[in-house]
């Protein structure tokens, strides 16, 4: 269970501007060249990556790495998104992040029930086992520099629309519209043209990439963030504790939540059902927490789109769609960035791949669903299958949030999800035990069911 | 044509239209746009809002009439939130038989034995009291009072007596005619399936079908969470869909 709200967008360093080489720029599209096939001995294969989170960087640093001619597209400088930070533990090796990025190490987590039942989440942590938390805008910034080292082309600038071959078969290019960002000193920005063979759509909820090749819609959940700097002796109790609450005052659907940040709280709440009334929600959480935040300073406010299921189509000829633009949030947990960032490097090493071992002049649609969509289908689809199924059994009413919470008690419930979430690995537990869970669920929610029915009942007898 | 190529799995089943948050999105295209040459954050993570999250957000019109914007004091008495109804003074559960977190057990004595059945009135009294006015989490008094305090019979009771009767009469005969069956087909005896690992999974399956399917509503209801899990399944497989038809998307 962790924390997450995560979204990929384009965001950027703000570094200088380091390209070696100047993109292939057309002004305006009358005085196009002619179409160039997308192979040729003597050039690599050009792809253009739309959005710097961590998903569009680490796409580009994949690429770049397996010798692909890579313009990483973001659209403005370092901004921080609403966004837990939370990265499960195995990310820090498989992605290489340096130990300085980490803000914090949450090795408590304490979730609490509508009847405030407290529960330590974490007993069953290893030595050394935590959550890594960090701000988004270093660990963005630092993916990105990384693939701009690896030899990815950063262009600040904002995307506007993607223009399709009149023959994908054919191998013409895809044109990028952008507006490059204004030099400082300047007001406009430069509309540009860039012409790629293949397009990395990575920028998030609000995807245009998705938008400009029809690859459908997906409903939303709303994530909505306070960042709380609280007087030094109630931070420390969120020194190295994250809290989260369930109950239908913090949200009828999802859970409310206690982040600890480099130096403040992050106190926020999130829904599907019933966006409009997240302000409620909000003053829910807050109530909630009170005694631990009251005195605090709220020093930003964040709201922002999670996608709840995957988009309808998330390879569309030879554009790609990774992370959040995909929809690949988790149900329950709300969590992302590592699916975000897992994501692009599965998607622009299966785009190196189909390049170099190709024969052929293309990389069609079918070779992305293959390399690309199956394997990550295979590797997570199960995944997200079951934390769907949680939240739809655990997060329908205040009884089931109370069983949910009481069954976090277990030990072996506790050992097993942190085995799946730190290491996103499928826990493989004892059969035996595994039975034992079942019955402890199903007994965990006959208790609360019956405790629902007859609170139903007491309403019901109230109003009459 | 890109038109007929979406796939027919849209998302229908959120309550909310996904076309509702374009909507209310798209007018703030034009001032992202503008504010690019606003945006640079403080980037240590404590600034003040930084033009790039408040164009981001779904509700960006509704967001930036708050006054929370400008650093905000909360004050120390009582939660109040931008204008959420929320009283002043909240009020706290009271009875004299919570003590420290936890239900006084031995104020439910009754002929020397616990009243459990009383203690779960209580608590059912306190949650609902608790769901009507959330009550703020603390430190000093943390809750620890949680079901498993209650020893299993007192549930069992909680169970309608015919309702037992019932789900304990189809149990035994369930569990007899599946006794028989297996028996006949493989010929393994009763006693020899007692430590029979297949069998015993029968037996659980028997149990949670007899617990979960207590009438006919139960079956919609299951049958409503399959439903709901597998559209999450095809969504996840609409991507995959015209994969019968590829010649289509090939030649726009």
């Amino acid at each position: 269970m962790a924390a997450h709200l995560h979204l990929s967008s384009p965001f950027s360093t703000g570094l200088p501007l380091k390209s070696p080489r100047r993109p292939r720029r057309i002004p305006s599209r009358s005085s196009l060249p002619a179409p160039v096939s997308a192979r040729s001995a003597s050039r690599p294969l050009r792809a253009a990556v739309i959005g710097g989170g961590p998903a569009g960087a680490s796409a580009a640093e994949a690429l770049a790495g397996g010798g692909v001619e890579t313009y990483l597209i973001e659209r403005s400088p370092a901004g921080s998104k609403p966004c837990g930070g939370a990265i499960p533990l195995c990310m820090l090796d498989e992605f290489s992040i340096p130990a300085h990025l980490v803000d914090r190490r949450v090795t408590g987590m304490r979730i609490l029930s509508p009847s405030n039942l407290a529960v330590d989440f974490s007993r069953s942590f290893r030595p050394g086992e935590h959550i890594p938390m960090l701000r988004r805008e270093v660990l963005d910034a630092f993916l990105r520099s990384r693939a701009q080292s690896r030899g990815a082309h950063l262009l600040p600038g904002l995307f506007t629309s993607l223009e399709p071959p009149s023959s994908l078969s054919s191998g013409e290019p895809y044109l990028i519209h952008y507006t490059s960002s204004p030099a400082p000193g300047t007001l406009a920005g430069t509309p540009s043209t860039l012409a790629v063979d293949v397009v990395v759509g990575a920028d998030g909820a609000n995807s245009r990439v998705a938008r400009s090749v029809s690859a459908g819609t997906y409903s939303s959940a709303i994530a909505f963030q306070e960042r709380i700097r609280l007087p030094p002796e109630k931070m420390a109790h969120y020194e190295d504790l994250a809290e989260i609450y369930v109950g239908s005052d913090v949200s009828p659907d999802f859970y409310g939540w206690v982040f600890p940040k480099c130096d403040h709280v992050a106190v926020g709440t999130g829904t599907v059902m019933s966006k409009p009334e997240i302000k409620k929600y909000q003053a829910g959480i807050r109530a909630r927490v009170w005694s631990k935040i009251a005195g605090g300073e709220v020093i930003k406010v964040e709201a922002h789109p999670i996608p709840e299921h995957p988009r309808p189509r998330r390879v569309v000829g030879r554009v790609a769609l990774v992370g959040d633009a995909a929809g690949y949030v988790t149900k329950c947990s709300g969590e992302g960035i590592y699916f975000a960032a897992k994501s692009g490097r599965m998607c622009g090493e299966a785009i190196a791949r189909i390049w170099n071992d190709n024969s052929k002049d293309v990389v069609t649609e079918e070779e992305l669903k293959r390399e690309y969509l199956r394997k990550w289908d295979r590797e997570y689809l199960w995944m997200f299958r079951f934390l769907d199924l949680l939240q739809r059994v655990f997060y329908g009413s205040n009884a089931a949030k109370e069983a949910l919470v009481e069954l976090c008690g277990d030990e072996y419930v506790q050992r097993m999800t942190f085995e799946s979430y730190l290491y996103k690995r499928m826990a493989v537990g004892d059969w035996r035990k595994d039975l034992g869970l079942v019955w402890r669920t199903v007994g965990s929610l006959a208790k609360a069911g019956i405790m629902g029915k007859e609170v139903e009942r007491l309403r019901t007898l109230a109003e009459c | 044509m890109a038109m007929a190529l979406l796939s027919p799995l849209l998302p229908t089943f959120s309550s909310s239209s996904p076309n509702l948050s374009q909507k209310v999105h798209r007018p703030l295209l034009p001032k992202k746009r503008s504010s690019l040459s606003l945006t640079r954050c403080t980037g240590n993570g404590a600034g003040k809002v930084g033009s790039a999250s408040v164009e981001e957000k779904l509700e960006g019109k509704k967001e930036e009439s708050i006054p929370l914007e400008s650093e905000e004091k909360l004050p120390l008495e009582s939660p109040d939130s931008n204008g959420a109804a929320v009283k002043a003074v909240v009020p706290t559960f009271n009875d004299p038989r919570w003590i420290g977190g936890t239900w006084d057990l031995k104020q439910f004595e009754k002929d020397g034995k616990t009243d459990w059945d009383a203690v779960i009135d209580a608590e059912v009294r306190r949650r609902k009291w608790l769901e009507d006015n959330p009550e703020a989490s603390n430190n000093e008094e943390p809750v620890i009072f949680d079901t498993s305090i209650i020893p299993w019979w007192p549930w069992v009771k909680r169970f309608h007596l015919p309702e037992a009767e019932l789900l304990n009469g189809r149990a035994a005969m369930i569990g007899f005619f599946m006794a028989y069956f297996v028996d006949s087909l493989t010929g393994i005896g009763l006693v020899d399936q007692m430590g029979n690992f297949f069998c015993k999974t029968l037996l659980l399956i028997a149990v949670a079908g007899v617990l979960l399917i207590r009438r006919n509503e139960d079956i919609d209801t299951l049958k409503k969470l399959i439903e709901e899990t597998t559209f999450y399944d095809k969504q996840w497989q609409a991507t995959w869909q015209e994969d019968e038809t590829p010649s289509v998307s090939k030649k726009e």
